[in-house]
């Protein structure tokens, strides 16, 4: 009985550590081309959300909203690599980092501005009933976000790896001055990434929304964990996140569930103190993040 | 093919050139030698911007390109090895020749069938690099990364290729290797600029020299000539 309990709390948590995993894969996306990512990725996620929801309210049919929303995602990234990103990396400061975060802050009041304060429900056509799996119970809307996570992160990492504009990327990451000696132009790999990173937001918010519903602070404490989760992993371990995104969702929600669910974010502050002292490049990873 | 006409560039406050100019014409290879931390390296990188010239010009093919973005001056063909190699080590050795050819070849799908004559054309040069086709480029030996990277520069097809210290580090039977090489380009009409520390090997492959000293050009000419020079002989070739 005790068995199934647990086994049921590690597979809740271990799926909504797949989004923390989704999210933890778009800082890499970014640091990996201009070792900068973006404070207000949150909002991000926040943003895309609302948006999406918002085409449901206009009358689009679900399955329309979804690449509409990624699209605004994508839309938004592009906008922080703008506004935030390109002139103070040209001028190799640290600037984006101050500026991201005040470009998220003004994300969070427009977003209050526009759609108010209040948690609003997501609709969705994937049902919530629960399957039984061996004692556990698992919803169609709980594997969709399982779904929706791999797919996106294989789909990238495809691209990565099978077209020569993904192997340009790689090659910025590994060597921005030799790959611009090759044509490929750094600022526009950067543009890339931050697209990217900005269509890995809105896909975590479509996939969280319907479970956690839509609010100008539903994505705080996701992006804190997401924080952890690329720490913990390292910033440049695909792989990696997946893991620790598992591994740090399961911890929550058994820690909630013996401790109380005041707990609940315990885990993911003790996981990256010790990540911070013991492997400060990642469980996983190469690169440094001194720089963050 | 290339011009470059009395050019100043730096690092900051650091003035390197301070007025070099040097011609390489169609077909031509031209050392530019010097002693360590005369300016070579960074009239290279004048020259294919990755380093922003404060002053003069470049000529690609007729076209002024200084002050352009590197990845702009590639694709208008320049192709630049540089010093330390430079090879994309996490990517594969074909990757690395691929991305070669990047501004060629299509981003998406069909870029592998659309190279295989070029990749073709670098393995029978360089046999090794067939074998080592699926190796992480970071793992090869030096003389191998170097291969690669003037592979990867003779992908892009260029019209003028910069090869900075393509010896540097390597075994005295390697760096024959890397002459070959050179002289196996020179047959098929390359046109290149050549960095060298061996000087004399340099010029023996060479149509044309230049000396650098302290940022300038102090002196040009024929090898022949240049081996004549008692004062270049007395500081470069001793
Ligand atoms: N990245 C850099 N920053 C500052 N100074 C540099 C840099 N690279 C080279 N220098 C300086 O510029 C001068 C010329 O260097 P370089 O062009 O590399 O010479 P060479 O290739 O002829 O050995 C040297 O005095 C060197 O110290
Ligand atoms: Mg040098």
């Amino acid at each position: 009985m005790d068995f199934i309990i647990i086994a049921q709390m590690v597979v809740s948590g271990a799926l909504m550590g797949l989004v923390y995993a989704l999210i933890a894969y778009g800082f890499q996306l970014t640091f990996s081309t201009s070792k900068s990512i973006n404070f207000g990725q949150g909002e991000l996620v926040m943003l895309s959300a609302f948006f999406s929801l918002t085409l449901l309210d206009w009358g689009a049919p679900f399955w329309l909203m979804v690449p509409g929303g990624l699209l605004f995602g994508v839309v938004l990234g592009l906008a922080v690599e703008r506004a935030g990103l390109r002139l103070a990396l040209e001028q190799k400061s640290e600037g984006w980092i101050l500026l991201t975060i005040i470009i998220g802050l003004l994300g969070f009041s427009a977003a209050e501005n526009i759609w108010g304060r209040d948690d609003r429900p997501f609709p969705t056509p994937i049902s919530s009933d629960a399957m039984q799996f061996f004692g556990v119970s698992i919803t169609p809307l709980e594997i969709s976000v399982a779904i929706g996570v791999f797919s996106l992160m294989g789909l990238i990492e495809l691209f990565k790896r099978k077209t020569l504009l993904g192997k340009a990327f790689e090659a910025v990451s590994a060597d921005r001055d030799a790959a611009e000696l090759m044509g490929i132009s750094a600022t526009r790999t950067v543009m890339l990434s931050y697209g990217l990173s900005g269509l890995v937001a809105a896909m975590a918010g479509i996939l969280v929304s319907p479970i956690t519903t839509v609010g100008p602070t539903m994505a705080s404490a996701l992006i804190l964990k997401a924080f952890s989760v690329a720490v913990v992993a390292g910033l440049d371990s695909g792989f990696g996140v997946v893991v620790v995104g598992i591994f740090l969702g399961a911890l929550e929600s058994l820690t909630s569930f013996y401790l109380g669910s005041g707990w609940r974010e315990a885990p993911g502050l003790i996981l990256l103190i010790l990540a911070l002292a013991v492997r400060p490049n990642g469980v996983f990873g190469k690169a440094t993040i001194r720089k963050v | 093919m290339l011009v470059v006409e009395n050019l100043y560039a730096g690092y900051g406050a650091s003035k390197v050139l301070t007025g070099a100019s040097l011609e390489v014409a169609q077909g031509r290879i031209v050392a530019l030698i010097g002693a360590n931390g005369a300016g070579k390296t960074t009239t290279m990188r004048a020259i294919s911007g990755m380093l922003k010239p404060d002053k003069g010009r470049v000529l690609l093919d007729g076209k002024p390109v200084q002050g352009q973005d590197a990845s702009r001056i590639a694709r208008l063909g320049l192709a630049h090895a540089p010093e330390g190699r430079k090879v994309f080590g996490p990517l594969s050795t074909e990757d690395n020749l691929l991305l070669g050819a990047y501004s060629r070849l299509p981003l998406f799908f069909g870029f592998r069938a659309r190279s295989i004559h070029d990749l073709e054309r670098v393995y029978d040069l360089f046999p090794l690099l067939r074998e080592r086709r699926l190796q992480a480029a970071g793992t090869l030996s030096g003389g191998e990364q170097q291969m690669l990277a003037i592979g990867r520069a003779l992908m892009a097809n260029p019209k003028v290729m910069l090869l900075d210290e393509p010896s540097m580090g390597l075994a005295p039977v390697i760096v024959q290797e890397v002459f070959n090489t050179i002289r196996r380009l020179k047959a098929d009409g390359i046109t290149l600029l050549l960095v060298e520390q061996f000087a004399k090997s340099a010029l023996e492959v060479s149509d044309y020299a230049y000396v650098m000293e302290r940022g300038r050009i102090v002196a040009e000419g024929a090898p022949a000539e240049l081996l004549k020079d008692k004062r270049v002989l007395a500081a470069y070739l001793g």
